[in-house]
């Protein structure tokens, strides 16, 4: 990796503006080299009773200050300086946000699969509700449409529809009820349309629309019926999201300022470090990145480069644990729970923590419930953003998420638990990986704010994601197929220094572990019995080059997909514990 | 650290200013007293349309039956009025289907209004008008007595309080609720009765304030025509003392419960608004504080969850019961005892 470049800043101030928490990271170049040195923390501050983000902010940049010993803040806020030798303040700041209501908006497309399906996917890449869609399959008359529309006071219509060469009059036709619509609602609170179909009918559109309010247009988002083109639409979004929020909340505005052209929605920086992960490291399989936060959780898989992110609302683990509850059967929580608590209990824990979700876990059981209840919101995410991952990636069994290389997972229930094994065993529960996946925890809080600072310097990224400010959990090999509870299905052996060890046996329906340290490598063999996949294929193994350790080495799940726990609250009881302990080096 | 509060004010002057969701017209004047179920302004936005097409009536191009239409927007129609027609014999109309105002015009496309119902906007809180935004908002101001809550069902009311509660421990059942409670807002303690809420809406109460409700009635309070609003949060938990000592003092007097759902970048949260007359000009909330010894903070969450303390310490990287870290405030509690208590899991009583 090449070295720092003396004229880049050398001080990095970032301001990460969550939902419940804003933090400010420091970074430095250190003998040449970026480092993640420090972060300050405080309360977000953009809600009631302040409403104004500014508060949060400053806090967090006063800590910060406490804990490096450099002055960061003078009389009017964050220092900046413009000499990149100088040792006062910041000489760049950047900066992320999750924090506001997620924004309503409308999508219209022509057709439900190809359009609609399109622009759905843009928008539910950002932190947006969508309130309504509209398409030529709409069986609602158009005067339902038309009311819904206006009804709905969305802050955005997003409008995508028709090939660059193809249907222009059913896209006009639509448009028009858009502009009926329009005309219902008071001039100055119509809500702005992002148009991004069919370029050949932009001035009509422009002729219906423009008149009645602010109408912006972009590349078309399906130029052709095999071709999705989301790039410069996302790029276009979120300019438009980030205008309207700002509007909402006091101090974000101020922020993006001071950031200049590097603020950006926390779930596209966070999938712009998925991205950037999936180039620089030896990937083949992709990278899955999964950001579990208070108001919502984001997903993200990056194959070769080629990045996908979606951004779920009404899935998170502070106010949006409703969205999770509305859809979920209190056991699919409790299965997870080790201690036998009332499901009174659970639920008023739960439901309190949507009111207060910057409360913390107290009591072994509450961190118990949360733990549960994350597993909960991720296997709900992951399981929405199945279509979104490839078809032509590897996939040992239909119904899970493909192979991938790495699983990038952030955010606070995970990355502040005491015990982190207890964070990993809650990955594999919740997203149920196949194949051989090494997973990696950001302890720091810092995905998001890394996507946001590559736009300073790419190298940044490269280096702090090189240096140990990640965590790597471990390296986990999961068979899938069918056998016996007990019986062998895989041989593996570790060569590590030119050294071959023993073979081990590895049994169906538990974890076992092998020891790996963080920063070793090793080559395994696998010999699959029983017609196993470890992703090669049935029965088929071999010599797998340069496994990577981790705090927890290698981690054999031979749980089975999907993951069965039994009824009786002992027999789980029993399991999870045994678990957790083979996790920690037990037996 | 700055603190969450929340506010139980004895005396208080609450501003509040009502934004239209959407531009529309304010129908109050400056100096005006309003009661929390007054109007004050009401918006353009209609709920219902018939949308008819003049082209296809009239059987000519989109593009060119503009000229046929003979209506402008905004214009009130009877049934059957000519909206469109084209000259010659064989001339087609277009007539009013039902009575209603010409709301846009597009294309050929006509939507008619078909009824006045519009959104309004309510005062929600008694207060008198100090400031108007012309076609924007409304700010009113009272003085009062103030109970911030964590959870409300949306809806708001006005009556007199009526004290259910025997206590803050008090568990509010069907049998406690009879005709002599019609038109009064309740002040209860827990409630995870169903029959006690539905038995509420049948006499009917005009609002619930209640110290906790079972999380399973969630669905229940959300769908009960009359507002309630929960002060401590979900599960059986007693009303804190503080709230409960000031329900107590005013018993009997008239209120406001506002019970809107939580909006936290909007500033919104349910309350009880106590209008007080003859109390002077007392001062507004403060905004914001700091965690400071000799304060007096509630338990969000945890073992003490709804108890009151005193701060007596402050301490930083504090390992919890939980093993998680963070900085924690002693506490004596008001109810005796002592205990630790994360920081973030408590909050200032303004």
């Amino acid at each position: 990796m090449s070295e720092h470049t003396p004229h880049l800043p050398n001080a990095l101030v970032a301001i990460d503006l969550g939902s419940v928490t804003t933090r400010a990271h420091f970074f430095d170049a250190v003998e040449g080299r970026y480092r993640f040195i420090a972060a300050g923390e405080a309360p977000t501050t953009a809600g009631a009773p302040t409403l104004d983000a500014n508060h949060g902010i400053l806090q967090a940049l006063a800590e910060l200050q406490t804990i490096t010993g450099r002055q960061l803040l003078n009389e009017r806020g964050l220092l900046l300086a413009n000499n990149t030798e100088s040792n006062l303040g910041a000489h760049a700041l950047t900066a992320t946000f999750s924090a506001g209501p997620p924004l309503r908006v409308i999508t219209v497309g022509l057709l439900d699969g190809v359009s609609l399906h399109s622009v759905n996917n843009l928008v539910d890449s950002f932190r947006c509700e969508i309130v309504d869609s509209l398409s030529l399959g709409d069986r609602r008359s158009p005067e339902r449409v038309i009311d819904a529309i206006s009804q709905n006071l969305p802050d955005l219509i997003v409008v995508a529809g028709g090939t660059n060469r193809g249907a222009s009059l059913s896209v006009v036709r639509l448009a028009n009820y858009l502009a009926l619509a329009l005309k219902l609602l008071p001039e100055n609170s119509r809500p702005p349309v992002l148009f991004v179909g069919n370029e050949n009918v932009q001035s009509e559109i422009e002729g219906l629309l423009s008149p009645l309010t602010d109408l912006y247009k972009t590349t078309n988002i399906r130029p052709s019926l095999d071709h999705e083109n989301l790039g410069p639409a996302e790029a276009a979004l979120g300019m438009l999201l980030f205008e309207i929020q700002a509007r909402k909340l006091k101090g974000l505005d101020q922020l993006s300022r001071l950031a200049e052209t590097r603020l950006m929605h926390s779930a596209q920086a966070f999938g712009r470090t998925v991205r950037f992960l999936s180039t620089v490291i030896d990937a083949p399989k992709g990278i899955l990145g999964i950001d579990l936060g208070a108001s919502s959780t984001t997903v993200a898989s990056a194959f070769g480069g080629e990045l996908e992110v979606r951004s779920y609302p009404t899935l998170g683990m502070g106010s949006s644990l409703g969205g999770m509850l509305a859809e979920t059967q209190l056991q699919q929580i409790t299965r997870w729970l080790v201690d036998d608590l009332p499901d009174d209990f659970v639920l008023d824990y739960l439901y309190n923590k949507t009111l207060l979700p910057g409360t913390l876990p107290s009591t072994t059981q509450e961190l118990g419930i949360e733990m549960a209840a994350a597993r909960q919101v991720v296997r709900l995410a992951v399981g929405k953003s199945l279509p979104m991952f490839p078809a032509n990636a590897i996939y040992p069994l239909t119904g899970t998420v493909p192979w991938f290389d790495r699983i990038l997972v952030a955010g606070s229930t995970l990355a502040r638990h005491p015990r982190p094994e207890h964070s990993l065993l809650a990955v594999l529960d919740a997203v149920q990986p196949v194949g051989i996946v090494t997973i990696i925890l950001d302890q720091n809080h810092l995905a998001s704010t890394l996507g946001a600072a590559a736009a300073v310097d790419p190298l940044l990224a490269v280096q702090v994601l090189e240096s140990n400010a990640f965590m790597n959990l471990g390296t986990v090999i999961v068979p899938v197929g069918s056998a016996r509870p007990g019986s062998t299905v895989l041989r593996v052996q570790l060569e590590r220094e030119g050294h071959k060890e023993d073979v081990v046996e590895i049994v169906e329906g538990d974890i076992t572990v092998l020891s790996l340290p963080p920063g070793k490598v090793a080559d395994l063999f696998v010999q699959p019995l029983q017609n196993m996949n470890i992703g090669l294929g049935p029965g088929r193994g071999g010599w797998i080059r340069r496994v990577v350790g981790g705090a927890f080495g290698l981690i054999f799940d031979t749980r089975g997909r999907p993951i069965q726990m039994p009824t009786s609250f002992n027999k789980r009881q029993e399991l999870l514990q045994t678990w957790e302990r083979r996790l920690r080096g037990g037996s | 650290m700055l603190a969450p509060i929340t506010y139980i004010q004895p005396l208080t002057t609450l501003r509040r200013t009502r934004y239209l969701p959407v531009e529309g017209a304010i129908t109050v004047g400056l100096g005006d007293r309003l009661r929390a179920s007054d109007v004050i302004a009401h918006t353009g936005v209609h709920k219902q349309h018939m949308m008819l097409d003049a082209a296809r009536a009239l059987g000519v191009p989109a593009n060119r039956v503009d000229k046929f239409i003979q209506r402008e927007v905004g214009e009130t129609v009877e049934e059957g009025a000519i909206i469109a027609g084209s000259r010659g014999l064989a001339s087609r109309q277009l007539r009013a289907p039902v009575a209603g105002r010409i709301a846009a015009i597009s294309e050929g496309q006509i939507l008619l209004q078909a009824s006045d119902e519009s959104l309004h906007v309510y005062a929600r809180v008694p207060g008198l008008v100090i400031d108007i935004d012309p076609g924007h908002s409304v700010t009113l101001e009272c003085i009062c007595a103030w109970i911030q809550c964590l959870w409300g069902n949306g809806l708001s009311g006005e009556g007199n309080l009526h004290m259910v509660a025997d206590g803050p421990q008090h568990q509010l059942t069907a049998d406690q609720i009879d005709m002599s409670l019609r038109g009064a807002i309740l002040i209860a303690g827990h409630c995870s009765q169903r029959q006690a809420l539905e038995l509420a809406g049948q006499v009917p109460i005009r609002g619930l304030i209640l110290g906790s409700l079972a999380t399973r009635l969630i669905p229940v309070a959300e769908k009960m025509e009359y507002p309630i609003a929960v002060i401590e949060g979900f599960g059986q938990i007693p009303i804190n003392a503080d709230a409960y000592t000031l329900l107590n003092m005013h018993k009997g007097e008239t209120a406001a419960l506002n019970a809107e759902a939580n909006a936290p970048y909007a500033g919104l949260r349910p309350e009880l608004v106590i209008p007080l007359s003859e109390a002077g000009r007392p001062p507004q909330p403060v905004e914001m504080q700091s965690f400071r010894i000799g304060q007096t903070v509630r338990v969000l969450s945890g073992r003490y969850k709804g108890q009151l303390g005193e701060i007596i310490e402050l301490r930083d990287n504090v390992i919890y019961e939980s093993q998680l870290r963070g900085p924690a405030a002693e506490l004596t509690l008001l109810g005796g005892g002592r205990a630790r208590v994360p920081l973030v899991n408590m909050e200032l009583l303004g």
